[in-house]
């Protein structure tokens, strides 16, 4: 058609555009549950935990007695928060500067589908299918002293055995073993399927241009699981926030609360104690805290068109 | 000096043998073009070349040294891929440049040859895109320029047009034969493309299930299909191959007769047939018909003969043109 101005798509065309295709009505139909599900599970339990957070309350009966801010002031001062806090900040540097590596390098070496690398796969991937309390039991029988592994191999070297689960310097060391132990396996699956998917065109021109296997691995590789890579450092993130069922059965905090995570101390201070105003509180600095590094990674990481 | 020489090839995958017994020599500066049908072995022959695939017998020799242990990257040879294989994560100038990068060129040096290759390739507008920013025929010629600046004695190419439309190949194929000219080195193209192999090469490989049918130049396979195969394989559309026994040569078992050597004429001739389809393509016609006793011929008729499907006439074979082919299927020579 010949007009004599060229015709310019206008906010309401646009509009009438995504009325008609049905993204609207798409939206209209799917986004109630969604939205019901989220405010029955999320919000109100947490506008709730809000709400407790400024009694003092044991959790019988409604709570009467409102302290202001005197939960967040006791969080604040309290020195094995500051612990609990560190160790958190300690799973997330070992997570990312060791397991993640870790399980880069093994997803390197057995990325490629054959018979072998399938039964290693399957090996590195069973701690990640044990449950949380098993791996913690399994870990602790390893580091007893009296009977477990430790003490055999202590035995066996004729030197005097050690208790590194009630060592004060040495206890969380090993509490972030078992921990790279537990989910290497998990980041090394996201990185096999990543690396599945690198054309092997792409691997062989590198190999004709000269590119040695490292070089391949730095120049095509990983550049190419780079979205794969900011994903699974994200969930060692949000993960190591998580951190408490692998705690309890390995030291359940000790010794003298050194070895405590940001959940086990909302465990072992609020509920076990009955304060479920405090723990309320550290709920609420969780979830806030949780809140904000996913934003602000989504936001620096994740956003940039990363395909 | 780089010519290529493959000594008693064997290549298997278990116990799929897929070459079984190859020995091919590329003169230096050829351009070769290997053709055959699908899955008879030439991307693995080219990539027995490449050093990407190791061969379980014989040897391989580029610009006479025996190169059968060598990396890849150490043969002086360059590839290209049908599917470009460009790093989607450098620009175009980080992609031509990569190879050079990991040789450590000098700096200086490499700036220069990726211009170099920028500007034969039409490519210096696009130097800070990213692969998914071009189209198809750029990206092409993104591999091609990544191939050039190293300045390998030995091109292969694997299919590297078909992914392009029928436009961009024609312009393309002009491109890669003034490459050839300018660059003064060894080319081997593997192509599905009649056109391509007649037009590019200097030397056409056929072959089949894994062997060669012949080496030769296009003309020369043209006029003189040494087997059976090669007659049906060479030429657009296909030479007819038909049963010496129904035209009346008992001595031979085929006679091969290209559509275009073929009269067709509505009054006499030597086989009477019926018209089935006609193809009007504007500077020929083909006509597929059907000749009594002999079976489906096709016929490439000069510029518009008005002809309908049904229609009755006489096809006229032209003696001087016939290739007789034995129960082998290799040539006979008409004494
Ligand atoms: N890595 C491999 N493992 C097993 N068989 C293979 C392998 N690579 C190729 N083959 C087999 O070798 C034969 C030749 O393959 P090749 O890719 O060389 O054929 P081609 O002539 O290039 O075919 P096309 O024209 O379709 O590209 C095929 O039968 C194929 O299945
Ligand atoms: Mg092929």
């Amino acid at each position: 058609m010949a007009t004599a101005e060229t015709r310019r798509l206008t906010a309401p065309d646009r509009l009438r555009r995504s009325l008609s295709n049905g993204r609207v009505s798409a939206a209209l139909i799917l986004l109630p549950p969604a939205l019901i599900l989220f405010t029955l599970f999320v919000m109100l339990p947490l506008g709730e935990s809000v709400w407790y957070s400024f009694f003092s309350w044991n959790g019988y009966g409604t709570p009467t007695d409102y302290v202001g801010l005197e939960n967040y002031q006791r969080i604040a001062g309290h020195s094995v928060f500051h612990t609990a806090v560190g160790n958190t900040l300690k799973i997330v540097a070992i997570s990312i500067l060791l397991q993640m590596p870790l399980a880069l390098l093994l997803a390197l070496l057995i990325y490629r589908k054959t018979p072998t690398n399938a039964v290693f796969r399957l090996i590195f991937f069973v701690p990640y299918i044990l449950a949380e309390v098993a791996a913690g039991l399994i870990w602790s029988f390893v580091f007893d002293g009296n009977y477990g592994v430790t003490a055999s191999i202590a035995q066996s070297l004729g030197t005097e055995s050690f208790f590194i689960l009630a060592d004060r310097d040495w206890a969380f060391v090993a509490v972030m073993t078992v921990i790279v132990w537990k989910y290497f396996g998990f980041h090394m699956m996201i990185y096999i399927a990543a690396l599945q998917s690198v054309p092997e065109d792409l691997i062989e021109a590198a190999r004709i241009e000269g590119a040695k296997r490292r070089q391949i691995v730095r120049y095509v590789q990983i550049p190419h699981i780079k979205p794969a890579i900011i994903v699974s450092a994200f969930f060692a993130i949000i993960g190591a926030l998580q951190v408490f069922d692998i705690i309890i059965p390995l030291t359940n905090g000790g010794p003298s609360n050194q070895t405590h995570t940001i959940v086990t101390y909302l465990y072992t201070f609020g509920l076990t104690r009955l304060n479920i105003g405090f723990g309320s509180a550290v709920g609420v600095i969780l979830f806030i805290a949780a809140i904000t590094v996913a934003v602000f990674y989504q936001r620096f990481f994740m956003q940039r068109g990363q395909a | 000096m780089a010519e290529v020489r493959l000594q008693n090839v064997e290549k298997a995958f278990g116990n799929l043998t897929v070459i079984p017994d190859m020995t091919l020599t590329v003169p230096d500066g050829s351009f070769t073009v290997l053709v055959g049908p699908s899955g008879c072995g030439k991307s693995t022959l080219l990539r027995i070349i490449s050093g990407l695939e190791m061969p379980t017998k014989g040897e391989v020799l580029i610009g006479g040294q025996d190169v059968t242990l060598e990396e890849p990257s150490d043969r002086g040879i360059s590839m290209v891929f049908q599917s470009y294989a460009l790093y989607p994560h450098m620009t175009v100038a980080q992609n031509i440049d990569f190879g050079l990068r990991l040789a450590k060129t000098p700096a200086e040096e490499r700036e220069r040859r990726v211009a170099e290759a920028a500007r034969i390739l039409a490519l210096e507008d696009f130097l800070d895109r990213k692969p998914a920013q071009l189209s198809g025929g750029q990206r092409q010629r993104v591999a091609i320029g990544r191939s050039i600046v190293r300045q390998p004695g030995v091109f292969l190419f694997d299919e590297p047009l078909s992914n392009l439309d029928a436009a961009l190949r024609t312009q393309m194929r002009v491109e890669l034969a003034q490459l050839h000219q300018s660059l003064d080195a060894t080319m081997i193209y593997v192509t599905h493309d009649q056109v391509e192999a007649m037009t590019l090469a200097d030397q056409i490989v056929v072959m089949n299930k894994g062997r060669i049918e012949q080496v030769g130049a296009p003309m020369d396979l043209y006029d003189h299909p040494e087997t059976e195969f090669v007659a049906g394989f060479i030429g657009s559309p296909r030479m007819n191959l038909l049963p010496g026994s129904a035209i009346g040569r008992e001595d031979v078992n085929t006679v091969g007769v290209r559509p275009e050597h073929i009269r067709a004429d509505t009054a006499d001739g030597d086989w009477p047939a019926t018209a089935q389809v006609v193809e009007t393509l504007g500077a020929d016609t083909i006509l597929y018909a059907k000749a009594e006793r002999i079976g489906d011929v096709t016929v490439r008729l000069p510029g518009h003969m008005r002809l309908s499907a049904g229609e009755p006439l006489f096809l006229t074979p032209d003696p001087d043109y016939l290739h007789l082919f034995d129960e082998g299927g290799r040539r006979v020579n008409a004494a």
